[in-house]
Formats: C-alpha cells, sequence, structure tokens
C-alpha cells in the first residue's frame, strides 16, 4: 500500500494505547511519531536503503534513440536460460526510459507460461505521473518483440510488468525443483524488511532502551505494515529468516489502488478520532461510536456507491445511445 | 445587503490586483488596511468588513493560480501548482492549466458553501474539542511524513553499492537541509526578529517571498527561458475536476482546520491519500485545496461557538471585529459564493492579459520585472531588513530547485518552530540558538 495509508495505520495503532493519548494530550508528541515513523519503516527500509545496495548480474539500459524491444527481449531470456542451464540465480535490472525532462519511454514485459516465451512491447510515451501524453503519441508506432524461453516459467507476481518512470524493476531469475524458472518481481521488497523478527527486535530494544510503551508502539505499528501489505499480490516474508521467500499475498487490492488506500487511510482516522475523544475528560452529549461509525464511515460509504452506480449507469446509457446513433446513421446511409 | 454584496465584490477585486503581482500577497493589503483603519480610528461596520476580507480571500485563492503557472512566482499554498503548470506552459497549454485550477477551486467553493457551509457549526466545534490538546503531536507526525516520503530521483543506473546509494540520497538530503535551514531561520525571525518592530506583523513576508516567489524567477531571468506561444483554449474534464475535488477538499479542510498547516501541506497529503497521479486532477486538486484553506480559514473565525483562529487572515480580523451570531457567520459564507463567482469570471480575462503581456515583452523581461517588483515591495514593506531576510532565504528556496527536491521542505520555517512551541520545546531550543 501506499506510504500515506502505513503511515495513518500506525498512527492508528498508536491512538488505540490510552497512555500514549494521555501522553500526548499532556504535550509528549513521542509516541505517535513513533508510530508514524515505525508505520511506514518496513517500506522506507526497503525503498531508501536496501534496493541501491542490492546487485544485478544483467543490467538493460535501452537506448531512448534507438527503440529496440528485441534487444530487451533477448537479455531477459538470458537470464531465464542461463539460470535454467545452470542452476543459479541471475538478477536482472531493466531500466526506464527517459526522452526529456518529463517524458518517459513505456514498456511492458510478460511472461507467457503456455508458449514458453517473453513478450516486450513499447507502448505510449507518458509524463512524470505516468499519464500519456496524447500529442506526442499519435504518430508513434507502437513495437514488439519476443524471445523463447529454454524453459517452463512459474510466475511468483504479475505476467505484465509495465515499466515507465523513475526506477524500473529488478527481476531475479530463480530455479526450481521441477526446472522451472521464477522470475521474482523486484527480490529486495517485502522480505527481511517486512519480517515479524526485524519488527519484535526493534520493538525490544526501545522497550530496553525507553519504555515497554513504546516497544509496544513500535511493534504493533510495524506488525500492522505488514499485515496490511499482506492484503495484496505480492505479500511478504513474514516469518525471515525461517523462510526463504515471501509468503503469497489475499490478492484482495492492488497496492497502488486509489479507492482502497484512502479507506484504509480515512478509517484509520475515524479510529483515531474514537480513542482520542475515548481519552479526552469531557463527553459530547449524544454522541456515541454508533453514531460516530453511521455518520464518518457508513454514509460516506453510501455516498461513494450511490455516486459511483450513477457514474456506471450513465456511461451504459451514453454508450447505448452511441450505438443506437451509429446504426441509425449507418441504416440511413445504407437506405 | 447590498452594500454587502458590492463590499464582497471589492474584496474579489482587490485580490485580482494582489494575485496578479508577483511578492504581493493579499495578507499585505489587509495587514495595510488593518494599519489605515487603526491609526485612523475608523470602525467598519460588519456588513462591509466581513464580505470585503471574505472577498479579498476568496478572491485570491482562486486568482494567485495565474502568477504561479505562468511565471512560476507562487506563494506558499500554491507550490504544488507550479510543477505540473509548468509542463503545461511548456507545452503550450498554461491557459489551459489555469484554468483547470480554476476549475478545481470552483468545485472547492461549491463543497464549502453546500457542504462545510451547513455541517461546519455542527461537526468543528465537536472535532476542535477532541483534537485540541493532540493538534501538536499530530503537526510533528505531518513534518515526519514529509520528510519521509520524498522519492529518490537518483541513482537509477550502475550496480549496487556506495555510490548508488549516496547518488541516489542527493535530492532527499538536500530536502532534509532545507528543512533543517528553513526551521532555523523560522526560530530566528520568531525568537530575534532583525525587523523593527513597526514591520514586526509582517515578520514572515520578506522570507516567504524568498523561499518561494523568487527561486523560480531568478532561474527564469538567469536560464534564458523560453516559452512557446500559448493556446486559449481549455478542455472539460469533468472526471478529473471531482477527483481533484475530492481530494482538495479533504487536503483544504485539513489546512484550515489544523493551525499552521497551510493549503500546500494540505494539498499534498491529499494527492497522497487518494492517490492522484493524473496532472489534471492534481492541479484540480490544488485549487480545491487553495480555496478551502484561506476562505475555508477566515470562514472558521465566524463559526458559532468554535473560536478559532486560524491563517493571517483570521488573526488580522481578530483585531477588528469578534465575530458572536450566526449572522457574522453566514455573511461571510454569502460573501465568499458571491467573490468566488467574481474571482473565477475573472480568471480568463486576467490569464488571457498575462499571457498577451508576456508575449509583448518576453517571458525573461517579465521574470525579470517581477523579481524587481517583488524585491521592490520587500523592501518598501521590511526596509534594507527585510531585503537581507529575503535574500537569506532565497539562497535555502534555491537548493530544493536546484538540487530537485520538494519545495515543501521550505515550510519549515514555520512548521518546526510552531510545533516546537507547540509541545513545549521552543524556548528551551530558542535559548540553546542563542535567541533568547
Amino acid at each position: 500500500m501506499k506510504g500515506i495509508t502505513h503511515f495513518a495505520v500506525g498512527i492508528a495503532t498508536a491512538s488505540c494505547f490510552p497512555q500514549a493519548v494521555h501522553a500526548g494530550a499532556a504535550g509528549n508528541p513521542l509516541y505517535f511519531i513513533l508510530a508514524g515513523i515505525f508505520g511506514l519503516m518496513p517500506d522506507t527500509l526497503d525503498f531508501k536503503f536496501y534496493r541501491f545496495f542490492y546487485k544485478h548480474d544483467i543490467e538493460i539500459i535501452p537506448d531512448p534513440n534507438k527503440p529496440d524491444p528485441q534487444l530487451i527481449a533477448d537479455a531477459i531470456a538470458l537470464a531465464v536460460n542461463t539460470t535454467h542451464a545452470t542452476g543459479k540465480n541471475i538478477r536482472v535490472k531493466l531500466n526506464t526510459i527517459p526522452i526529456a525532462p518529463d517524458t518517459w519511454q513505456q514498456y511492458k514485459v510478460s511472461f507467457n507460461t503456455t508458449t514458453r516465451e517473453v513478450t516486450v512491447s513499447y507502448g505510449p510515451l507518458v509524463d512524470t505521473s505516468g499519464t500519456p501524453i496524447t500529442s506526442e503519441n499519435r504518430r508513434r508506432k507502437s513495437l514488439t518483440a519476443s524471445a523463447k524461453l529454454d524453459c517452463n516459467i512459474r510466475l511468483d507476481y504479475q505476467a505484465t510488468i509495465i515499466i515507465d518512470i523513475f526506477d524500473g524493476p529488478l527481476l531475479k531469475m530463480s530455479p526450481t525443483r521441477d526446472h522451472s524458472v521464477i522470475p521474482h518481481f523486484i527480490p529486495w521488497h517485502r522480505q527481511w524488511s517486512h519480517s515479524l523478527v526485524p519488527c519484535l527486535l526493534m520493538a525490544l530494544t526501545a522497550a530496553a532502551a525507553w519504555k515497554p510503551l513504546a516497544g509496544m508502539i513500535i511493534m504493533t505499528a510495524y506488525a500492522s505494515h505488514i499485515a496490511i501489505d499482506q492484503i495484496g499480490f505480492m505479500g511478504s516474508n513474514v516469518l525471515f529468516p525461517f523462510r526463504a521467500d515471501r509468503t503469497h499475498g489475499l490478492n484482495m487490492v492492488h497496492s497502488n489502488d486509489a479507492l482502497a488506500n484512502f479507506s484504509i487511510v480515512w478509517i484509520s482516522c475515524v479510529v483515531m478520532f474514537w480513542n482520542l475523544y475515548n481519552s479526552s475528560p469531557l463527553t459530547l452529549p449524544g454522541f456515541n461510536l454508533i453514531k460516530l461509525l453511521m455518520y464518518g464511515v457508513f454514509l460516506p460509504g453510501l455516498a461513494y456507491i450511490t455516486i459511483r452506480h450513477k457514474t456506471l449507469v450513465a456511461a451504459k446509457i451514453r454508450t447505448k445511445w452511441n450505438n443506437f446513433k451509429h446504426l441509425f446513421l449507418q441504416n440511413r446511409n445504407t437506405a | 445587503m447590498i452594500t454587502a454584496c458590492l463590499s464582497a465584490i471589492a474584496g474579489a477585486l482587490i485580490s485580482a490586483f494582489a494575485a496578479c503581482i508577483p511578492g504581493l500577497h493579499v495578507y499585505n493589503i489587509m495587514a495595510l488596511i488593518v494599519i489605515i483603519l487603526h491609526t485612523t480610528h475608523t470602525t467598519l461596520p460588519p456588513e462591509i468588513l466581513i464580505p470585503c476580507a471574505s472577498g479579498m480571500m476568496a478572491g485570491f485563492a482562486m486568482l494567485n493560480t495565474i502568477p504561479s503557472i505562468l511565471l512560476s512566482a507562487p506563494d506558499e499554498s500554491a507550490i504544488f501548482t507550479v510543477l505540473p503548470g509548468q509542463k503545461y506552459l511548456m507545452q503550450g497549454h498554461g491557459y489551459e492549466g489555469i484554468m483547470i485550477t480554476a476549475a478545481g477551486g470552483l468545485a472547492g467553493l461549491f463543497v464549502l458553501i453546500f457542504i462545510v457551509g451547513p455541517l461546519a457549526p455542527v461537526i468543528l466545534p465537536a472535532a476542535q474539542y477532541v483534537l485540541r490538546p493532540h493538534t501538536h503531536w499530530i503537526l510533528w507526525c505531518v513534518i515526519c511524513f514529509m520528510l519521509m516520503s520524498e522519492w529518490h530521483q537518483e541513482g537509477r543506473l550502475g550496480q549496487g553499492g556506495w555510490s548508488k546509494f549516496l547518488r541516489s540520497w542527493k535530492a532527499p538530503g538536500m530536502g532534509i537541509l532545507t528543512f533543517a535551514l528553513s526551521g532555523v531561520l523560522g526560530f530566528i525571525l520568531l525568537y530575534k526578529s532583525p525587523l523593527d518592530e513597526k514591520n514586526a506583523f509582517q515578520n514572515l513576508m520578506p522570507a516567504f517571498i524568498g523561499l518561494f516567489t523568487l527561486p523560480w524567477l531568478i532561474i527564469n531571468t538567469v536560464s534564458r527561458a523560453k516559452i512557446p506561444p500559448q493556446e486559449i483554449t481549455a478542455g472539460i474534464y469533468k472526471s478529473a475536476v471531482f477527483k481533484g475535488a475530492v481530494a482538495g477538499s479533504i487536503g483544504g479542510g485539513f489546512a484550515a482546520f489544523f493551525p499552521v498547516i497551510t493549503g500546500g501541506i494540505g494539498g499534498f497529503l491529499a494527492g497522497h491519500a487518494t492517490a492522484i497521479r493524473d496532472n489534471r486532477a492534481f492541479l484540480a486538486s490544488q485549487g480545491t485545496s487553495k480555496l478551502i484553506y484561506y476562505a475555508g480559514g477566515l470562514l472558521f473565525f465566524f463559526v458559532p461557538g468554535l473560536q478559532t483562529t486560524h491563517g493571517g487572515a483570521a488573526w488580522m480580523m481578530r483585531g477588528l471585529y469578534t465575530p458572536s451570531t450566526n449572522y457574522d457567520y453566514h455573511l461571510a459564507l454569502a460573501a465568499i459564493a458571491i467573490s468566488g463567482c467574481t474571482a473565477f469570471l475573472l480568471v480568463s480575462p486576467l490569464a488571457r492579459l498575462t499571457i498577451t503581456i508576456i508575449k509583448k515583452c518576453g517571458f525573461r523581461t517579465i521574470s525579470a520585472a517581477a523579481l524587481a517588483l517583488a524585491t521592490v515591495i520587500v523592501y518598501i514593506i521590511t526596509g534594507y531588513m527585510g531585503l537581507i531576510i529575503m535574500l537569506t532565504s532565497t539562497g535555502i528556496g534555491l537548493i530544493p530547485v536546484l538540487f530537485g527536491s520538494r519545495r515543501l521542505h521550505c515550510l519549515g520555517i514555520i512548521l518546526l518552530p510552531m510545533a516546537c512551541n507547540m509541545s513545549g520545546l521552543g524556548p528551551s531550543i530558542a535559548k540553546l540558538m542563542g535567541l533568547l
């Protein structure tokens, strides 16, 4: 999930400790700061530190001036075939293609498990937000190339990977016992950092160095990160060092899904508000948990579903009307 | 009623003047009006004072997009419109960028009038009661997230190792440095301002201009930047504006309600929470966030039972008027509606006028003129000492521009000292710095 989601959930977990809330109200912000920081810590360790030290065996730097999808496909196939032949892990770094300061060439890498080939296709030019630049794309042709693989592929993530902005992904080709190869997507992510072991170690260190409450807060914030990531597709290596690979996620939502991220942030805010209210000395007349859930969760959810439904219905009507218009014009021309 | 309507429109027109001149903030004009009223011992009736002030805020929030996108000279709440705005400008679509942001502002106006307006007196006093003792740690958490969420743009190529790691940390490192330096400057200005007592009310103004307005004007002037001819067309992007309005409403509402948090920070948090990637939706969200932050910040001052003073306008109003009834609140709400719509109608002609002036005089000349004008304004209002503060802060403001980190870190100037003060650490740190 996105950084702000983990950060908000971390703070929400800290608000579940009345001692932390009382300390916050008394002017001590440290428990909540710790919760936010450690809620985001697993991704911070991966994205800000570990990935810059992770080595690779093959680096693909596509030439922005000479688009050549075959070269990329061949390089990936070489990595897969070498892994299959030698039984060793081969790491391939796929780099992005910057065209101008705010323009990137998007390309896709797809593994076809039935035909045993890897396909690379050049997509549109996109800006740094990932949005296709319409004016530039009108005159560009899309290019596609494939390369044969010597073995079966077993997928650990998605079959198609899109590479567009900032830093490209790294794939670790690992052999399996049945002589297949698994292309592990960004193998530096959600490994040791997303395990309960460092979570426990950090919590114990904080508890020993400062206060048991700090340790508890760190543990819950950190563990909440791991738990939330587990609802996605990639999963995490929750039991490192006792397990070597990531456990598959629940495949419920994509980590960058806007609605899922926003919903979790919103619910975290509602939880926080209730906990802060519960710890405050005075009470608001007529205010209770049911009312909070009604106005804070149920009604906004209902409003969203209604708007979404109406938008979909409007889109369907528009499509039907366009089809009808098209048929009418066709019949008139024929007549 | 006619007096109130005319005052609201007058407020919007005054803010139109302030918004189109880089370096001049609506708060400067408000402060000038406050000084004149105090020195002449004049008391204005609420039917003039409230609509005029509300009109100035709503108008400024809607119209300050023009210099932010066409000259990259924003105030602190519009910093996030600069980069996407520049993309539009360099593709010849600066006008469209302005209109999308203004459409977001109009959506914000609807949210303020039809959602926030009726709900604020019911919800906000309760929320204020629960959240007030916790404001300081919320501010600290915002700071932490701001610093932790900086993206590493460098260090794409090459084998993993220390060299790649150090390269990748250049921009985030400079971001942290910017935040720290801005924070130190903030402490100095707050505890031992070099400005005279008579200029104390404009304590942060030269620093804000140096941090946010001047750096891009300098870059525009020095780099001999040229912009392509601008198309005066704008598409209708209902979906993008809707998405942006949802995100911007949350961000702007957060910023208007919590002290010290500005519209820029609110927009940044909302952009993250709603995972906005589309440039159009992002610009619209900034327009909404800005409007709700500026106009909402003042509106909340009039909410019966809330007793909150967030934002420069509310602080200045506090010296002139004490709101007491629902009448004041409804007057402010109506004034925001009238002036917001007036300002929206002014966006297109003023944007066209600015584009024509840029076309006739040249982008570089206009940037240089804006640079000179901002310097003159600072000198007139704060004197030589203000110029020194402005130059110092310009140096800090240039760091993120040159190293590609977030300009938002410049807000350390208020975030750091205020967060420290709210947690009771401010005086100790000031003493440690030799300021007390």
